[in-house]
């Protein structure tokens, strides 16, 4: 019992990423990726408004 | 909405959300995260913490066997087991004066098996240093064949030990650079399509595509940052094929400034189109050849990547060619969309 300490210190004192088999670098890439997609839409968005102005300012 | 028209938009979506669940509910194969002793020396009797992942110790221990691996007739038997619970277990190695091998150093692999995760292995658990001039002579020491037994089957990803769970992204990291060469290989056709004809809509469907691509490929480079930080030690480690991607994307930074900096649009659509066929000549050395030359912390240095063995198994390649699908199928969505918007707004500026 006395070899387990060390072993179980380390992963007690191991950062958060670092937890659970490492499943939160997964989440945090899948919010990146998805970051990308929604920034994307957003400005795509942003581009569709403008044009909708236009239409409004020329009638 | 007409549904015949707008089923593969269905299908990317369905695709994705698909790799999203299976790629994250699938659960990872036993494996062994440490054990307590990196080295020994012959003729030790070592007590040894092992510390398991997704492991049945405790379920499993009518059964559960431990071996010390050196060759395929070197095994020496674990002894003494105690089951603290189903991740964490003690047993003793009983190292032979004596072994069978020419080097100094041998390195030993830690094999555990039992009737419910079937067997597993943490390759060089151990290092174990020896006077190489001894002979091979067979004592009762180690066993010379051991019987596997086959685990219950369930649908499992490998267990990488550097990698753990973060072997999911495979399915989040890699498809997003399959998708930014095939959305590319849109691009560039329609810039051909455009030298051909010189039919603007062709030169706007090249820029869009071109652009979707783009954004790809930094989202690409972006989550390989956070996984490379959790897996090699830094976001970015010079590696080649990062260099390589890195300098492949300001090419295509500057296909856009060449854009912006033409005012006239033939001028602009011939002289982007035969840029942008330049630009997707030199990505294909800069990623798929020069990358295999040379050594690499990506699978597959020096070679050919390893889309084989523990980097990518049947269960993976499950999730991992939908997801190209899908995700090839989303971009090439977000690719009309903008390409709609432009046309759009031509429209409503030459009127």
């Amino acid at each position: 019992m006395n070899l387990i300490l060390p072993l179980l210190a380390v992963s007690k004192n191991a950062d958060f990423l670092n937890s659970i088999g490492k499943i939160y670098v997964v989440v945090i890439v899948i919010m990146v990726l998805f970051a990308g997609i929604i920034t994307f839409l957003f400005r795509l968005d942003q581009k569709i408004t403008q044009l909708e102005n236009q239409i409004k300012n020329d009638e | 909405m007409n549904i015949k028209k707008h089923w593969w938009k269905l299908l990317g979506v369905v695709i994705v959300g698909y790799t999203l669940v299976a790629g994250l509910i699938v659960p990872l194969k036993p494996g062994v995260i440490g054990v307590s002793h990196k080295n020994a020396n012959a003729g030790d009797s070592l007590r040894m913490e092992v510390v398991g992942y997704n492991t049945h110790f405790e379920k499993g221990k009518e059964d559960l066997k431990l071996w010390l691996k050196g060759d395929t007739t070197f095994f020496i038997k674990g002894q003494d087991v105690a089951i603290f619970d189903d991740n964490t277990l003690e047993v003793t190695f009983v190292i032979p004066a004596m072994l069978p091998f020419d080097q100094s150093v041998v390195e030993l692999s830690l094999l555990i098996q039992n009737g419910i995760d079937g067997p597993f292995i943490l390759p060089s658990a151990i290092f174990v240093t020896h006077s190489p001039d001894s002979v091979r002579v067979h004592t009762d020491e180690w066993v010379e064949k051991i019987d596997l037994e086959i685990g219950s089957s369930v649908m499992a990803f490998p267990f990488r030990n550097i990698l753990k769970e973060t072997i999911r992204n495979t399915y989040f990291h890699v498809p997003l650079w399959f998708t930014m060469i095939f959305i590319l290989l849109g691009s560039v056709f329609n810039a051909i399509k455009y030298l051909r004809t010189g039919i603007t809509i062709y030169d706007e469907k090249s820029s869009a595509y071109a652009t979707i691509g783009l954004l790809f490929g930094i989202l690409g480079l972006l989550t390989g940052a956070v996984w490379a930080k959790n897996t090699w030690g830094a976001y970015w480690s010079f590696d080649i094929k990062q260099n390589m991607t890195a300098i492949a994307l300001l090419i295509y930074f500057a296909y856009f400034v060449l854009r912006g900096s033409l005012e006239e649009s033939a001028q602009k659509g011939k002289v982007s189109a035969v840029y942008n066929i330049f630009a997707f000549a030199t990505l294909i050395p800069l990623l798929y050849i020069i990358p295999r030359l040379t050594d690499s912390l990506h699978p597959g240095s020096g070679g050919n990547p390893a889309f084989g063995g523990e980097d990518l198994d049947n269960t993976m390649r499950m999730v991992f060619y939908p997801a190209i699908i899908g995700w090839t199928l989303l971009a090439y969505w977000m690719g009309n969309l903008l390409y709609r918007w432009q046309t759009v707004k031509n429209k409503i500026l030459f009127q």
